[in-house]
């Protein structure tokens, strides 16, 4: 088992607790609820989409995204502001998430609140994420892994780390947090 | 030679407006693919990203794909990327490993890391028939020209015409910083590479890039971002903010930063984000000191350069290890490809801080690209309509000063569009430029 990955400690929660957490951050994206979103992350907690199928960290390597709590601020504010151009019109995400399942060999990937004590949960999905703008329709799609650090009843996310499938391709704009 | 609008070529630029053609007519990008992709030296690749004998990098030479190899005896060869014998593409990744020969994978037949032909199955078929290993026609085709400075490979599909460094001119300075930052005086592709799509003629983006009259208007959003609650003041805000807060500087600013332009539509813009005296940089400067000593590392750091344009193909920036490569793919799209490079025996920060610049500003991801993206959609689009034929060069237009071998102006100037327009006009006159 890797670094971090410590689903044993005290039992797993019930697995219908993290599907109603990842739906309802699932419908806080598809509706632009930023702030809403923002909070489900623990403080230092780490937005990351890696740019290869074998990327071993963020920090010797680029990433598709890499956004800590400033950076998924300055994004979050920016979506929002009445001259970004390019979110004129907006974009608009339907998501699909299922497969949810623990994953015990996920590995934290980099320096960062991975490296802590503290209990959490590994959770795998698969995620399909329509996205329109202007006169472009596209499907994004690839797996979500989380690691979640319970919170009374529910959770924060000390990671999201998104694969998209073609994540070594070439790319249009990725405005919107996947 | 005339246009479908039945302007003559030489009538649509003009020293300081072009014809709204020269980005939307499929005629004359076919043409620009004769005649400047086809002449001028294109970049190709890096030959860090071929180390071992058989490893190579595919490119985009205008619109033909080519392999650039490295082989047995250390030599780098640019090759097209077809089989003699029926026509396959013989590497499809954008980098790999070809083992000891380059094997077709439709009939076997292998050639050298140069392209000769080494074997074909069943040679005995072949007796008795024109077919000649000796011909070049049954050998793997190689680019006319290729040549390397300092490790950056460039390639020319023209026979003749002046040699790369003659090519390059004055904007070799801008090559020779981003190596000599390298306190081992060499620099090495790392870190992965990001490809974004541009809905946008290739030229937009080339006149973008040192186009200093945009940021403030163009990237309002993300500065608004970056900045709220960030005070700039005294280097206090972190690096990832103030390379995007860094656009929003007023317009004197701009003004007065170096504009410098060379023959052949090279340019380059003096730097917008320098960095602070932070930790990253004085490590950087003790390990630049520990090889060249204070005073000459003083004179490559002084060296202060936002975007190298060198024409029509690519994009270095100096100051932290960033090469954008320039591939059109049509009339109305382009694909560019951007690289980070880790500076060999600097400390490990220092490229990671590079890497830290191209999440932000060079990812398809970044908060600051997009409104460029979106801006140049939106020429392509207007420049469509018959609201007009002619887009404007006018600003600071007749004002450019010849000093030393090379143009200069104001920071504000559009002299580095001039200056690629002056190229593309004896480009396409069928000229070296």
């Amino acid at each position: 088992m890797g670094a971090g990955a410590q689903n044993g400690q005290g039992g797993l929660p019930d697995i219908r607790s993290i599907e109603r957490f990842l739906y309802r951050e699932a419908r806080l994206l598809d509706e632009r609820r930023w702030s809403e979103w923002l909070a489900l992350f623990a403080e230092d907690g780490v937005y990351w989409a890696p740019l290869t199928h074998d990327q071993p960290d963020w920090i010797d390597h680029a990433s598709l995204f890499h956004e800590d709590a400033l950076m998924r601020q300055v994004r979050a504010r920016r979506l929002e502001e009445k001259r970004a151009w390019s979110q004129q019109p907006p974009t608009h995400t339907a998501r699909i998430v299922g497969n949810v399942h623990f994953d015990e060999e996920a590995r934290w990937p980099g320096p960062g609140p991975g490296q802590g004590p503290e209990p959490r949960i590994v959770v795998r999905s698969t995620f399909h994420v329509m996205e329109w703008r202007h006169d472009t329709k596209r499907l994004l799609g690839g797996f979500y892994t989380y690691h979640l650090l319970p919170e009374g009843e529910s959770f924060r996310i000390a990671l999201k780390r998104v694969d998209l499938i073609d994540r070594e391709g070439a790319h249009e704009m990725l405005e919107v947090f996947l | 030679m005339t246009t479908p609008n039945d302007l003559p070529l030489q009538d649509l630029v003009h020293h300081d407006k072009v014809h709204r053609s020269v980005y939307t007519d499929p005629h004359i990008f076919d043409l620009e693919m004769e005649r400047i992709f086809g002449r001028a030296w294109i970049y190709v690749g890096h030959e860090s990203q071929i180390p071992e004998p058989g490893d190579y990098h595919e490119a985009l030479l205008g619109q033909q794909s080519v392999l650039m190899v490295r082989a047995s005896d250390g030599r780098v060869h640019v090759l097209f990327n077809r089989c003699p014998h029926k026509g396959a593409k013989l590497a499809t990744l954008p980098c790999g490993k070809l083992g000891k020969v380059i094997r077709c994978p439709f009939h076997g037949w292998n050639f050298a890391h140069d392209g000769r032909l080494a074997s074909v199955p069943v040679r005995k078929g072949y007796e008795g028939t024109a077919f000649d290993e000796s011909d070049p026609d049954f050998s793997i085709r190689r680019v006319p020209r290729t040549g390397s400075y300092r490790g950056f490979v460039f390639a020319s599909l023209a026979e003749d015409g002046p040699d790369l460094e003659t090519f390059l001119g004055g904007i070799r300075t801008s090559l020779d910083n981003f190596c000599d930052r390298a306190p081992d005086g060499e620099v090495e592709v790392a870190g992965g590479v990001f490809r974004v799509w541009q809905n946008s003629n290739w030229k937009i983006f080339l006149e973008n890039l040192n186009d200093t009259s945009h940021p403030m208007v163009t990237h309002e959003s993300a500065i608004n971002a970056a900045r709220d609650g960030h005070s700039d003041a005294e280097g206090g805000m972190p690096f990832r903010l103030h390379i995007i807060a860094g656009n929003g500087e007023p317009y004197v600013f701009w003004d007065e930063l170096e504009m410098v332009a060379f023959d052949r539509g090279h340019s380059y813009m003096g730097a917008i984000f320098t960095p602070p005296k932070d930790p990253v940089s004085l490590a950087h400067i003790a390990a630049l000191e520990a090889v060249h000593g204070p005073e000459k590392t003083r004179e490559i750091l002084s060296v202060q350069r936002h975007n190298s344009v060198i024409y029509p193909s690519c994009s270095p920036h100096s100051s932290f290890q960033q090469l954008r490569v320039i591939r059109p793919v049509a009339v109305d799209r382009t694909l560019v490809e951007i690289y980070t490079f880790r500076l060999k025996g600097a400390p490990p920060e220092v490229f990671q801080r590079a890497v830290v610049y191209a999440n932000v500003v060079n990812s398809p991801s970044s908060n600051v690209m997009p409104d460029d993206i979106e801006v140049y959609a939106r020429c392509q689009e207007g420049l469509k309509g018959d609201g007009g034929d002619w887009v404007s060069l006018h600003r600071d237009a007749g004002r450019d000063r010849f000093e030393d071998g090379r143009y200069v102006a104001n920071g504000l100037s559009e002299l580095p569009m001039r200056n690629q327009y002056r190229a593309w006009a004896r480009y396409m006159s069928g000229e070296d430029a």
